[in-house]
């Protein structure tokens, strides 16, 4: 009796031990995947290090580094990375709010122009974004709303949402109907079977189409420079531009200016990946 | 009796009403934000749009000739074939891949949801900055990538300065801006499907490819399609990527239906020829978005 | 019968937003009350980096203190400034001081938005034809420039002393001295091909100093000097990634020592202060003896919009008879590097500033790209630079190139 829990525990132990070389070979593999996908990033911080501004005398390394662009990119862009951060912050909630809820009836409801609805997203997606910025100056020159937060907001919202609908909606097209059936059973309402239950099993997907939107919203340049016409809203990418002139250029400051702005981002990435967790839909299911 | 029965309709449009809520603040946004521009484009696309038109209002109708001048200039077909290439290939690639990646990290092990979020990093950078960093890689004489095959012997490769290669190395590194985004969606959609249907499949004897084919594929269609094709929406439309690192050049090799668009409004100020050019491109994407209501269709059914 | 009822309900909804917009009229900007004493006003241009943005608004403020006016003003990165102008301009809220570069002067002016500067007490008198012709539509000026550049050939005096080599005078030499100064990886030449207006604008030098002319580009003369350029890149003096490279790459290179010469203008002096090498700079080179050296003129040209409101108008053209005045044009040319566009004040110049001496007799015989084609310019600088780029990467002859870059 006592041989045989032996024997399966130490098969158990060898199988565990080969697990964990299996996983440890995975972080070594993951790590050298990583440092080729994110080299040109690598050789951004270097270029941002020398004291020419461009790589043409670069070796691998910059031993001597020169910090007169990071120097540059802390003395004017502070005030623009905290612009930047509010309004893609901003745009991450109107976009889940208006998104959140379209996707899930779409996904849900049945109704026959269903298949219109997506059309029109995705016609939405197609418009080339100067198209947009152009409408969209001469509508809020007339609302008041150019050199406005909110208006920097819902406008930056416009790359997420037609996004965010078809993402959410592939997502959620997976939530299998008979727990919503269960709670419809129980005298919930749409509103209550979407806020407290489908929202919590759509956790993955609420926090990955969020984080794209926060990216969107961050790296948005086109509606930053037509709604704005002065110097007192500034997103970090306007930002940049102020160190790209029609002749002359300091890519130093360029780059550090973008490495300095990726670090907020950086975190929030860090914070929002860790909530990305498995089988959050595979448990609902039993 | 009628008391009971006219209760419960009355509950059932109450309850219609705020089904149509859920959708009613995307709708007037979509609206608001799209229907303008969509509308204000196609008709741009028959007008004589100058820059004239900007200050006057002015913008005589002209009909089809915008299109008819768009269709017939010497690079629409150039453009048309390096824009069909240029799509398929960054498709091709960036899904590839994104999904290799995403069945890699599919099992946790140390640091890889730092990995994970790290693989993000190229889409916090401003595409100025992507581009300017990839010119500099890819420079034939002093780019790092050029050295790096010199030290293995290889010959240096005119990444961007030969007309046979320039488009080669622009759906590189828009494959590789592309990743991040293929990574990520396909990655979240795996981890919805139950790890249970992997155990059972298993006990059955089917690991490896064979549960890839038989659970991963059909679970992750709804996310695999809505991936394929925004990732061909926004392929389509991508400009910056090709204007930072050719501008369209070396002779026109990377001129695409979107570069044409933009330089045709923007350099030779004839916005409605460059209408006309970014509303063929929105046909196009029409194309594949129906080829992909089709088939969500058909998953519905099923 | 539902589903049409939705769609028109659908389009009629998108079409709701076009009749809003179109009915919204535009609406003015800034203080002063109209008709009477103007306080302020609103200008827009493109200095928006350093050094630039600082050492124009100097001449900003002695000018607003001057005239007793306050200046709003606007910046953008160069390349979205007419994007921007054409917003205004649909939004009728064009600044009342309006920069531009001098080759969009007349396009813009074409439209009907810019108010000729005959109407104003401004003095037009003075200053160089080229920078003139340039702002000239329709008989009328425009604008007027404070200061203006071209192009020259810079070139490592380091290396050519020790080569023992004279800087180029004729393209014989620009070809000799290159091919002597290529090295290792080093070229003898740097210059600009690349698929923009840049690229365009560099091949001008080349272009006029052999004769060749804007308006038909099908000639010998112009395929001569197509050819000079595509020589240098197959002797292998100059790199193939001309094709690639903006001025301030081309820049990048000479100062990273690989480039000995480049063809550039004057506002890279800065970025020449820290080399650890002499610099030097020469005329463009010409093809055959009597030809005279003939560059392209740029610089910026400021311009009073059509606003509607008379007395802001006429402040604003104040204003830009300030800014072009002998003390101010000689304040901005020395700060950036460029050349002062009143004749009058050349000797003076170049004997403040004597590094800037090949560049301000350059500026004498210079002229304006927009000149004779005016609006027709961008057209035509396209089919420059697709046939300079169809040359250079070996997919036509430059007349082949020409050929085929007009018919595109």
């Amino acid at each position: 009796m006592t041989t045989a829990l032996i024997t399966v525990d130490q098969s158990a132990a060898r199988r565990q031990r080969a697990r964990s070389t299996r996983s440890r070979l995975s972080t070594v593999v993951g790590i050298a995947l990583l440092a080729i996908m994110l080299f040109p990033v690598y050789w951004m911080v270097n270029t941002s290090l020398q004291p020419s501004g461009n790589t043409l005398n670069a070796g691998l390394i910059p031993w001597n580094p020169s910090f007169a662009g990071y120097e540059q990119a802390l003395a004017d862009q502070g005030g623009n990375l905290l612009t930047s951060l509010i309004v893609s912050i901003g745009s991450v909630v109107v976009c889940l709010v208006i998104a959140a809820p379209a996707a899930y009836a779409l996904a849900q409801f049945r109704y026959r122009w269903i298949s219109v609805a997506l059309l029109v997203i995705l016609i939405a997606q197609m418009i080339p974004g100067i198209v947009i910025a152009n409408a969209l100056y001469a509508a809020y020159n007339d609302l008041g709303l150019l050199n406005s937060v909110v208006g920097l907001i819902l406008a930056d919202a416009s790359h997420s949402i037609p996004f965010a609908i078809l993402v959410l909606r592939a997502f959620m097209m997976g939530l299998h109907p008979s727990i919503l059936e269960a709670a419809r059973v129980d005298g919930a309402g749409p509103v209550r079977a979407f806020w407290s239950i489908a929202l919590p099993i759509a956790k993955n997907a609420l926090i990955t189409a969020g984080l794209f939107a926060f990216l969107f919203a961050w790296s948005d340049f086109l509606f930053a420079l037509t709604l704005t016409t002065t110097e007192d809203l500034r997103p970090v990418t306007l930002g940049i531009y102020s160190y790209l002139g029609t002749q002359v250029s300091n890519w130093s400051a360029v780059m550090a200016t973008a490495v300095l702005s990726s670090l907020p981002a950086i975190v929030l990435l860090l914070v929002a990946q860790r909530y990305i967790a498995a089988g959050a839909m595979g448990g609902a299911v039993k | 009796m009628t008391t009971v029965l006219s209760s419960r309709r009355r509950r059932l449009r109450r309850e219609d009403v705020i089904k149509a809520l859920f959708v009613v603040p995307a709708a007037i946004y979509i609206l608001l934000f799209f229907g303008y521009p969509v509308v204000k484009n196609i008709l741009m696309g028959f007008q004589d749009y100058t820059t004239k038109t900007f200050f006057t209002g002015e913008a005589p109708w002209v009909g089809l000739q915008n299109y008819v001048t768009a269709v017939t200039s010497g690079l629409f077909w150039p453009a048309m074939a390096n824009t069909l290439l240029f799509t398929i290939g960054s498709l091709i690639g960036q899904f590839v891949i994104g999904m290799g990646l995403a069945v890699f990290f599919r099992r946790q092990f140390p640091l890889s949801g730092f990995l994970r979020a790290m693989l993000l990093l190229p889409w916090l950078l401003p595409l100025i900055v992507s581009s300017a960093t990839w010119r500099a890689i890819l420079d034939k004489d002093s780019g790092i990538l050029n050295q790096a095959l010199g030290a293995i012997g290889l010959d240096a490769v005119p990444w961007l300065t030969s007309p046979d290669v320039a488009l080669i190395a622009v759906i590189l590194v828009n494959i590789w801006v592309g990743i991040p985004f293929n990574v990520t969606l396909l990655y979240g959609g795996l981890q919805d499907i139950p790890e249970e249907l992997y155990e059972a499949a298993s006990l059955d004897g089917a690991t490896g490819w064979k549960a890839f084919w038989h659970i991963t594929l059909p679970n992750l269609r709804p996310v695999m399609s809505v991936v394929l094709v925004l990732g061909v929406v926004y392929t389509l439309k991508v400009l910056d990527v090709i204007l930072g690192l050719t501008g369209g050049g070396p002779a026109n090799a990377t001129q695409t239906i979107a570069i044409r668009a933009y330089q045709t409004s923007f350099v030779d100020f004839e916005f409605g020829v460059g209408a006309a050019f970014s509303n063929i491109l929105i046909l196009l994407s029409l194309v594949f978005a129906l080829i992909y209501l089709r088939s969500n269709r058909k998953a519905v059914d099923e | 019968m539902r589903r049409i009822r939705t769609l028109t309900a659908v389009a009629a909804l998108a079409t709701a937003p076009l009749l809003l917009a179109s009915c919204a009229g535009g609406g003015g900007t800034g203080g002063g009350d109209a008709g009477g004493e103007v306080d302020s006003l609103t200008m827009l241009d493109y200095w928006n980096n350093e050094p630039d943005k600082t050492i124009m608004q100097g001449v900003i403020d002695t000018c607003s203190e001057e005239i007793g006016v306050k200046i709003e003003r606007e910046t953008v990165p160069g390349k979205d400034l007419i994007q921007k102008v054409l917003q205004r301009s649909s939004s009728k809220t064009l600044p009342d001081i309006l920069m531009l570069d001098n080759p969009d002067v007349q396009e813009i002016a074409a439209t009907g938005g810019l108010a000729p500067l005959s109407r104003f007490d401004v003095d037009t008198e003075g200053f160089a034809q080229g920078i003139l012709d340039a702002a000239t539509y329709e008989d009328e000026v425009y604008g007027l420039a404070p200061a203006v550049n071209t192009l020259g050939i810079f070139y490592n005096k380091t290396l050519l002393d020790e080569a023992g080599i004279e800087p180029p005078k004729t393209w014989d030499d620009l070809k000799a001295a290159s091919a002597a100064l290529t090295e290792g990886d080093r070229y003898g030449i740097a210059f600009s091909a690349i698929a923009t207006y840049e690229g365009a604008w560099q091949f001008l030098p080349f272009m006029w100093t052999n004769g060749g002319d804007e308006t038909d580009l099908q000639t010998p003369e112009v395929a001569e000097a197509l050819q000079l350029w595509v020589d240098l890149v197959e002797d292998g003096s100059a790199s193939g990634g001309v094709v690639n490279w903006s001025q301030a790459d081309v820049k990048d290179q000479f100062v990273a020592g690989k480039a000995a010469m480049m063809v550039n203008g004057p506002w890279q002096i800065p970025a020449l202060a820290d080399t650890d090498f002499e610099w030097g700079s020469v005329l463009v080179p010409v093809n055959e003896e009597g030809q005279k050296p003939v560059a392209p003129l740029g610089g910026e040209v400021l311009t009073v919009p059509e606003t509607g409101d008379e007395a802001r108008q006429a402040k604003a053209a104040e204003f830009i008879g300030c800014v072009t005045n002998e003390e101010n044009s000689m304040a901005v040319a020395e700060a950036r590097f460029m050349v002062p566009t009143r004749t009058s004040l050349v000797d003076a110049y170049v004997e403040k500033v004597p590094s800037m001496e090949a560049f301000t007799q350059q500026v004498v015989d210079a002229r304006s790209r927009t000149g004779k084609l005016g609006e027709e310019w961008p057209t035509v600088a396209t089919v420059i630079y697709n046939a300079v780029q169809l040359a250079i990467t070996g997919e036509a002859t430059p007349a082949d190139a020409l050929e085929q870059a007009a018919r595109g």
